[in-house]
């Protein structure tokens, strides 16, 4: 034995033994922790042994075999688009008529987006057009008949507008589930205007249709400060429950009650809470993870609500003189009129924003604000820089005009698995997985002898390997994975064939043992890698345009090729050199 | 041990025209069945509802179609999944949502019945319908009047007023057919006796996006393989192996066609393992012929792709078994899916084997061939050479 030979030996125990440390948190997820705990990381992070990996490198089980509700929503850009359209050829009729320039009444047509400008005299049309094509220049000119304009919106306009419609269903649908309580939520973006959302162990797709799909309430409503101590009193004088990991905590002056658990927030302030008062909580967002809520914090407000978010008309995001952020909010005449009288009877108290039953802010009123239009001035407090503050400030925009114009949102797909029929699924998937296992084991055993015996120790390696690499990349496991690694062990098996193959036809030549191993081996090799590599890329090419079970089953495919590539070529090799080298044999068990 | 004892000399080459003859046709017929009669796609693909429900009672399928269909629900199938004692039934439908072309007829006609509307729409693939009203409405009458023309109604959005005065804009989102199932079932009895394993919806722009995704993944795949293929040998080798993966593939949805299993994104992934595994078996082949092509110089080429096809036989029978042994387990204990896709994939590998043999090889000395005649047009004649 050369010390290659004790290297490459070496580093096979040291992967093998890497490889079963790395599947220690996804055995504690699947077969120690309780079902209902599986996707409570905190948890598994807690019973972790203090050596295991990370809990975030465990094997994910796929909604299709947990049970759950996966779906995909679609954000109705158009209808947000058409009432924007609308909005600015009333601008643009206010605009030309202010300007004398004629008189022009707006429409839409909502089928093909358009912007229909008719000019009450036609003689005026030609400096209308000139002034409109200059001044609004997010339109540009579809077509003009007299004294008929049509205007087409931009399409970078267009896509912007499209994408922030997006970014804002997608705000509120995870503030939403947050609520709910789910863990493991994922939302994200799929496409131009849908967004995916798997709810792991829920059961009721109606509900969860509604939850998501319903329109934004947007409410603005004053903050009870007649008694600032109110929560410190509480604090005081009901201790809280532990469990409930309620603190006491202070901003801006104001004692606010804080705990990581929105329900044992709430629970404890029920029966507290002052008549005609309301606790609702602010999200306290995490750092890194924007979507995240790491704290809730709780407000009195006023059960009034005096305005909600019907009566805004628009919300954008801005830096004042003074080179601070700022959102400008304005509303329609009727709530223009609200607003101000609300201001006025409550200048020096705050407002709270609430999108949701979430309060986003509390900005105190300063003076009493006429003419519909309010500035929220986002200061510039210590600890976070110019960039953060416009961050809020653009997000705020995003929330208040996320109530005011719903770019609805409808259900594109549902999909949900009960979680006995998951149970029922995983395993049965299992025991098929282990029966197509188990009979390619004793058939290599008993064809191929002790060779076989070999390829049968390289096939349950690569088994640990493709599981310890599905949790590395925080993979999930799908129906069809299941199918792909049987798949891949067939593979795996086809490349020991080959090889075993060609031993036997270079012992039939007349080869030494030694000879005929080594030259089986180099003369596979190339059969081997040509053969993992094809499949490979239609694995790659799935990965990348596929979607769900087919990337499921791509990430199993790929994983699993690449395990068989070493498992075949490197492992096989070394053990078989250990009997022929090593021991001087004179034959070859194949 | 040892399959095949003795050496053999099959002469495949020689039958490789009836074989190409016999394939052709088989395929044609495929690809005309295909067009005629259609799979019968999923969800996935043809947008629709799925429930699946397991009752706590002895219940026939015969019994639950009735109950739909006297709630309601009348182009609903009923079919029993897995033995008939475990109760359990998937219930199709066309639609999404409780929208559908005949009711919206309905739905509009009570909205109208409402006051001054115009522009009333139904959005029959999102399951709104969008009107706009000269007086502001109350939410709820609105829901009352829509959901008393037979539609269940999730939510009455309020779009606000139209900018240019002319009216309030409303939408009205019907609620899904999920609900309307479990209402119908569970009509007249305290609690529902039955249990809902699976819902799956699926919008048909959605549906027709996954559809065109798919089989776009297919071709990418099928052509970046051809491309590894054609360097990595020689472009001779290229349309052989791309027109077995074609031909199996082709058979593959042959068996998709013929049993009427459902045709879903797992049959997709399905067609793409076969198209790596008749890739995998051709390369071997492929393999042993460019070195035999080295080893046997001035042979000519169907004589030497008879001799690596018979060297090779013994590797790829014992291939092709051993991976449908693998499948045996998931052929007896799999369901629904799962045993589509293992029975998919041992059709795949019974014509994958066969078509790297009769279909692949023969396209080699084909092209082959035609490379020598047109070589020998222009004069100088070259020796067949390996990459």
């Amino acid at each position: 034995m050369d010390r290659g030979w004790w290297w490459k030996f070496g580093m096979i125990v040291a992967v093998t033994l890497g490889t079963i440390w790395f599947l220690v948190p996804t055995y504690y997820s699947l077969v120690v922790l309780d079902r209902s705990e599986r996707n409570n990381i905190a948890v598994l992070e807690q019973r972790l042994p203090k050596w295991a990996p990370p809990a975030k490198y465990r094997l994910n089980l796929g909604l299709d075999l947990q049970g759950g509700i996966h779906m995909v929503m679609r954000v109705d850009t158009k209808t947000a688009l058409q009432k924007r359209t609308e909005r600015r050829g009333q601008q643009i009729a206010t605009y030309i008529n202010d300007k004398k320039l004629g008189e022009v009444t707006a429409e839409t047509d909502p089928e093909r987006l358009q912007l229909v400008l008719t000019a009450k005299d036609p003689a005026t049309m030609d400096a209308i057009q000139k002034e409109v094509l200059a001044t609004f220049t997010d339109f540009t000119l579809e077509s003009r008949n007299g004294g008929t304009l049509v205007l087409k919106p931009d399409e970078s306009q267009v896509n912007r507008f499209r994408d922030e419609a997006v970014d804002q269903a997608m705000l509120v649908i995870r503030r939403r589930i947050d609520k709910w309580g789910v863990a493991e939520v994922d939302v994200r973006k799929l496409g131009t205007d849908s967004i995916q959302i798997s709810l792991p162990g829920r059961s009721n797709p109606e509900q969860a249709k509604e939850l998501v799909g319903t329109t934004a309430q947007l409410e603005f409503r004053m903050v009870d400060d007649t008694n600032p101590q109110v929560f410190a009193q509480m604090f005081q004088q009901h201790p809280p429950p532990a469990d409930s990991k309620i603190t006491l905590v202070e901003d801006e002056g104001f004692p606010q009650l804080s705990s990581p658990n929105r329900e044992a927030l709430l629970a404890y302030t029920k029966d507290k809470t002052p008549p005609g008062r309301d606790v609702v909580t602010e999200c306290v967002a995490n750092p890194v993870k924007k979507n995240d809520c790491i704290a809730y914090r709780s407000y009195l407000l006023d059960k009034n609500v005096p305005l909600t978010g019907e009566s805004l008309a628009g919300a954008d995001a801005s830096v004042s003189q003074m080179n601070e952020p700022e959102v400008n909010i304005a509303f329609d005449p009727a709530g223009a009129r609200e607003f101000e009288k609300l201001t006025e009877a409550a200048v020096g108290r705050r407002m709270a924003i609430v999108l949701d039953d979430n309060v986003h802010t509390a900005p105190r009123i300063n003076e009493k604000i006429g003419g519909g239009r309010a500035r929220i001035t986002m200061g510039r407090a210590s600890g976070r820089s110019f960039e953060e503050w416009l961050g809020e400030a653009q997000t705020l925009a995003l929330v208040l005009k996320a109530g005011a114009l719903p770019a609805p949102v409808t259900v594109g797909e549902i999909r949900q698995v009960g979680a006995t029929l998951g149970d029922e699924l995983i395993k049965k998937g299992s025991l098929a997985a282990l029966v197509g296992l188990a009979l390619v084991v004793v058939f290599m055993a008993v064809y191929y002898r002790k060779s076989g015996l070999i390829a049968d120790v390289a096939l349950l390696l690569n088994g640990l390997l493709i599981l310890a690499g599905l949790a590395f990349f925080n993979a999930t496991l799908t129906l069809p994975g299941i199918a792909g690694f049987v798949l891949t062990l067939g593979i795996a098996v086809d490349a020991n064939v080959l090889i075993n193959e060609r031993i036997r036809e270079e012992l039939s030549h007349g080869k030494s043992a030694r000879a005929a191993v080594d030259q089986g081996y180099d003369r596979a090799f190339w059969t081997i890698f040509d053969a993992h590599v094809t499949t490979l890329i239609a694995g790659f090419i799935l990965f990348f345009t596929g979607t769900g079970p087919i990337r499921g089953f791509a990430t199993t495919l790929i994983v699993g090729l690449l395990a068989s590539l070493f498992t075949s070529i490197v492992v096989t090799r070394v053990i078989t050199t250990y009997f022929v080298h090593g021991r001087n044999a004179q034959s070859v068990s194949v | 041990m040892q399959i095949l004892k003795h050496k053999t000399h099959i002469d495949f080459i020689g039958k490789r025209k009836p074989a190409l003859f016999i394939s052709t046709l088989v395929n044609l017929a495929i690809i005309v069945g295909i067009a005629a009669v259609g799979f019968n796609f999923g969800v996935d693909f043809a947008g629709g509802t799925v429930v699946e429900l397991k009752y706590n009672t002895p219940t026939t399928a015969e019994q639950v179609r009735e109950k739909a269909q006297a709630g309601g629900l009348h182009d609903v199938s009923v079919q029993g999944v897995g033995a008939a004692e475990e109760n359990s039934f998937l219930l199709r439908m066309g639609g999404v949502t409780q929208l559908t072309e005949e009711n919206a007829e309905h739905a509009k006609a009570a909205i109208q019945g409402l006051g001054e509307t115009r522009n009333v729409y139904a959005d029959m693939a999102n399951g709104i319908v969008n009107f706009r009203s000269s007086q502001p409405m109350n939410a709820q009458a609105v829901k009352k009047a829509v959901e008393a023309a037979g539609i269940g109604v999730q939510e009455v959005r309020d779009l606000g007023a139209n900018q240019g005065g002319t009216g309030y804009d409303y939408q009205v989102v019907a609620s899904g057919m999920a609900d309307k199932v479990f209402s119908a079932l569970s009509a007249g009895l305290d609690k529902p006796n039955f249990e809902q394993r699976r819902v799956d919806y699926v919008g048909p722009q959605v549906g027709k996006q996954l559809r065109n995704r798919g089989i776009m993944a297919l071709l990418y795949s099928m052509v970046a393989i051809l491309i590894y293929v054609a360097f990595r040998f020689d472009f001779k080798f290229g349309p052989g192996a791309l027109l077995s993966m074609v031909h199996d593939v082709i058979m593959v949805a042959g068996y998709y066609l013929v049993s009427r299993r459902e045709f879903n994104l797992t049959s997709i992934a399905a067609l793409l393992t076969i198209v790596g595994y008749s890739v995998n078996d051709t390369i071997v082949i492929y393999d042993r012929i460019r070195e035999d092509m080295a080893k046997y110089k001035g042979k000519p080429l169907p004589e030497i792709i008879n001799i690596a096809v018979n060297d090779t036989l013994g590797r790829t029978i014992l291939t092709s078994g051993v991976t449908a042994l693998s499948l045996i387990g998931l052929l007896i204990f799999g369901v629904g899916e799962i045993f589509d896709f293992a029975m998919a994939m041992l059709v795949g590998i019974l014509v994958g084997t066969y078509s790297s043999v009769y279909i692949a090889s023969p396209l080699v000395i084909w092209l082959d061939e035609r490379a020598h005649a047109r070589e020998g047009h222009h004069g100088a004649k070259q020796e067949p050479k390996a990459a």
